[in-house]
């Protein structure tokens, strides 16, 4: 169909302008959705155990064990000795002596990322990746009529394991909210249901942390305010919650209630694209710092490719040893088209930092401003008017 | 299981029952075709669990020896169409592969159990009729462009079939145009039914209709419909769903009424399509005493206009279409003269052939 570019499900969402005769509400809006959350159980770290036999059954983690280095993941047999996924290596040693360090694989993370992907695409093109393990999906429609949601749960779960060799943990449930909590429940390898009669009691027994975007900070001020869990949050008034928690207030009086209406969005566009290291030894002569950025062009150049889209702006990231971070960004006209320019751009920003007065622990680059290739970027484009709007019969 | 077929008897079969198997698989063996010898017919299958197609060829040369086994599709398909014209291509199967042999040219391909290739179950029918292809064809190619893509109403992502008082009628829509196509002659079937064959089972069964002259019988369950040609056993799941109330979005409320040259309109509305935007593809009507303007704007703000002389007295109009979606209504419509229906900018419009035309389409305004 030629509607030009816009996928189906952004259609769907467009309410129509036109309208022919009276039509009754489509039952879509009243009908509970069906949405599924995917994630894979301390995944690197099983890709790791699956691939070297001798990694089964031993606490693992993958990252880097040098003195800086962080655990990016932790196998099931490290975290019953407490070690969590961003704890310094150091601190993860001393936890588990008999810690296995492994550095990562991403390629092999992404791939795998990819196979899981297509299983998912064998029931629904409603697919929010949120990272390379884990996604939501829509399946309200049923493509392959299945039958139920739990059963394409079930089905997406034993292909996982059949194809990949991995498990992963399923939430079902009738919002994007309910349905990620749902999926920690019975992991690794489990699955948990709640139906849309469930929501809300489920929702009242979650702790407060547990709701998307309270960290410990806001976790510590609801519990100064003595709210503790979902049911202490429902009992609060809206403007309560404006006054205490601004811009989350509205999500947090939904969430309570077990409501949540954001979409699965599967054109979910990323805003940038970067690449950073720090390093083992403090750098500060202008020799190694500039090898040091070409090494990060590198990689960063391979994602920038893979991602097939390009950027206008180059930031660069340095971190001192102090730990004060300084951020340098150049916007171009036109988007960054090859690795030279990128090399170029990003050395120019060192220059400008050159000599550094302190030892350099981390660097980073990042391109944003990303086109996705479909988008016209003319200056026309620009000051184009509003969109048109395509009629939809309301059947 | 040995036998011998002429690589073109072989490939027009092969190549349509290779055409279901789908490039992605959920099972291993959904990718293989199934291949059975009884007497002197040759069997092929493929499927996708949705659509089941099995091809029949008769083995010239006599009965080989039967037996059944399963390729895979793809190779298999490569393999004869590389084959040279006019040759004989030899199978035989013996532990666990299939040879293929023809000239000089072996090959030995795997195989995987035919007892584990899955066939589709089948409902029982309740509704029968028979037509010939050439019609089935003509309801078939007047209406799939319309169907929906993907479209989260799955229920859409097909075609409707509609049995009414011994009227075969065939609807798509992607919920901005709709097509609908009557067949002229009465069928000869009980009681009435509607049912959604899926996008994928439309356009497979086109492909089989390539005898215009010859019948086509179909049978339609609750859950299945199966259409049987001379050479073709097709089967298709139907969609699980309720195809929207056609008959409340045809507009009848229409008081403008444009008669134009098919070709005229198509030929400009190719024209000034090519200044439309590329994404929204939009174009603007401007409609007067026996004039129709048709103006296309871009994003670098080029311009193409067209005047189209037409027969039409009443009111002006400005309306806006996605153009696309007109080109498919004039690229299969037929006759000299389109008859459009019109009312304001925001209601749909009605295309058809200007005479008694079996074909009826709705497209819905754009408002650029």
């Amino acid at each position: 169909m030629s509607n030009g570019g816009a996928g189906p499900s952004r259609l769907y969402r467009l309410r129509a302008l036109p309208t022919i005769g009276a039509m009754p509400e489509p039952d879509s809006h009243s009908a509970p959705r069906k949405i599924i959350h995917i994630d894979m159980d301390a995944f690197f770290a099983s890709v790791e155990q699956r691939d070297n036999p001798e990694l089964r059954g031993r606490p693992v983690a993958v990252g880097g064990s040098a003195a800086r280095g962080v655990v990016a993941a932790a196998s099931y047999e490290a975290r019953a000795f407490g070690v969590r996924s961003a704890m310094p290596s150091v601190t993860a040693k001393r936890r588990c002596p008999e810690l296995l360090f492994v550095k990562p694989r991403f390629e092999v993370y992404r791939a795998v990322s990819q196979q899981i992907h297509a299983i998912f695409a064998r029931y629904t093109p409603l697919i929010e990746p949120l990272s390379l393990d884990e996604a939501y999906l829509d399946v309200s429609a049923d493509l392959r009529g299945v039958g139920s949601a739990t059963r394409i749960a079930q089905l997406i779960r034993a292909q996982i394991r059949e194809e990949t060799g991995l498990t992963a943990s399923a939430g079902v449930s009738y919002n994007k909210f309910i349905a990620k909590i749902a999926s920690d429940q019975n992991k690794p390898d489990g699955i948990c249901v709640v139906r849309p009669e469930q929501g809300a009691a489920f929702v009242a027994g979650l702790p407060a942390r547990r709701f998307y975007g309270v960290g410990p900070k806001t976790a510590e001020k609801m519990a100064g305010l003595g709210i503790h869990t979902g049911a202490d949050l429902r009992e609060c008034e809206l403007a309560f919650l404006v006054e205490h928690f601004g811009k989350s207030a509205q999500y947090l009086y939904h969430a309570s209630r077990g409501v949540d209406h954001r979409a699965v969005k599967p054109d979910r566009t990323r805003k940038s694209i970067g690449a950073e290291r720090t390093y083992g030894e403090d750098l500060q002569a202008e020799d190694a710092l500039r090898a040091a950025l070409d090494g990060i062009v590198d990689i960063l150049w391979a994602r920038v490719e893979k991602q097939a889209s390009r950027g206008r702006t180059v930031t660069l990231k340095l971190k001192y040893n102090d730990f004060r971070q300084i951020t340098r960004a150049r916007s171009l006209d036109a988007p960054v088209t090859s690795r030279e320019q990128l090399a170029a751009i990003g050395q120019q920003l060192l220059g400008d930092q050159l000599p550094v007065e302190r030892g350099v622990r981390l660097l980073g680059l990042a391109v944003s401003s990303l086109d996705s290739g479909d988008e016209v970027a003319t200056p026309a484009a620009a000051i184009a008017e509003p969109a048109p709007r395509q009629g939809r019969f309301e059947f | 299981m040995k036998f011998t077929v002429s690589r073109d008897a072989l490939l027009k079969p092969l190549n349509l029952v290779a055409g279901v198997v789908e490039r992605r698989q959920t099972l291993p063996i959904l990718s293989n075709v199934l291949m059975v010898i009884e007497g002197d017919r040759l069997s092929l299958t493929g499927t996708d669990l949705e659509v089941e197609l099995i091809g029949r060829v008769a083995l010239a040369g006599g009965a080989g020896e039967d037996g059944e086994v399963t390729v895979p599709a793809r190779k298999l398909v490569d393999i004869c169409k590389s084959l040279p014209e006019g040759s004989d291509i030899q199978f035989s199967a013996e532990d666990g592969k299939v040879s293929v042999r023809s000239g000089r040219s072996r090959f030995t391909l795997s195989t995987l159990p035919a007892r584990e290739f899955p066939s589709l179950e089948d409902s029982i029918g309740t509704h029968q009729l028979a037509v010939k292809q050439g019609q089935l064809k003509r309801l078939i190619d007047r209406t799939a462009f319309a169907m929906a893509q993907q479209d989260v109403r799955y229920y859409l992502n097909g075609m409707l079939w509609e049995l009414k008082d011994q009227q075969l009628r065939v609807v798509a829509t992607d919920g901005h145009r709709l097509a609908l196509c009557t067949l002229q002659e009465k069928v000869d079937t009980d009681g009435d039914a509607q049912v959604i064959l899926p996008r994928k089972g439309v356009l497979e069964l086109a492909r089989l209709l390539l005898d215009e002259e010859a019948t086509i019988g179909i049978v339609i369950g609750s859950n299945h419909m199966r259409a049987t040609t001379e050479d073709f056993t097709f089967t298709s799941k139907l969609v699980d769903g309720k195809f929207p109330d056609y008959q409340r979005v045809l507009p009848r409320a229409s008081d403008k009424t444009v008669l134009g040259s098919r070709l005229e309109l198509r030929q400009a509305f190719t024209r000034t399509a090519i200044l439309s935007n590329e994404k929204y593809r939009g174009v603007r009507l401007k409609l007067s005493e026996n004039t129709l303007d048709i103006v296309a704007n871009n994003p670098e703000q080029e311009e193409a206009e067209e005047t189209v002389p037409v027969e039409y007295v009443g009111g002006g109009l400005e309306i806006g279409f996605n153009v696309s979606y007109l080109l498919d209504v004039l690229s299969v419509l037929s006759g000299d003269k389109i008859k459009m229906s019109l009312s304001d900018p925001n209601s749909s419009a009605l295309l058809e052939e200007s005479e008694e035309g079996d074909s009826v389409y709705v497209v819905m305004p754009m408002r650029l």
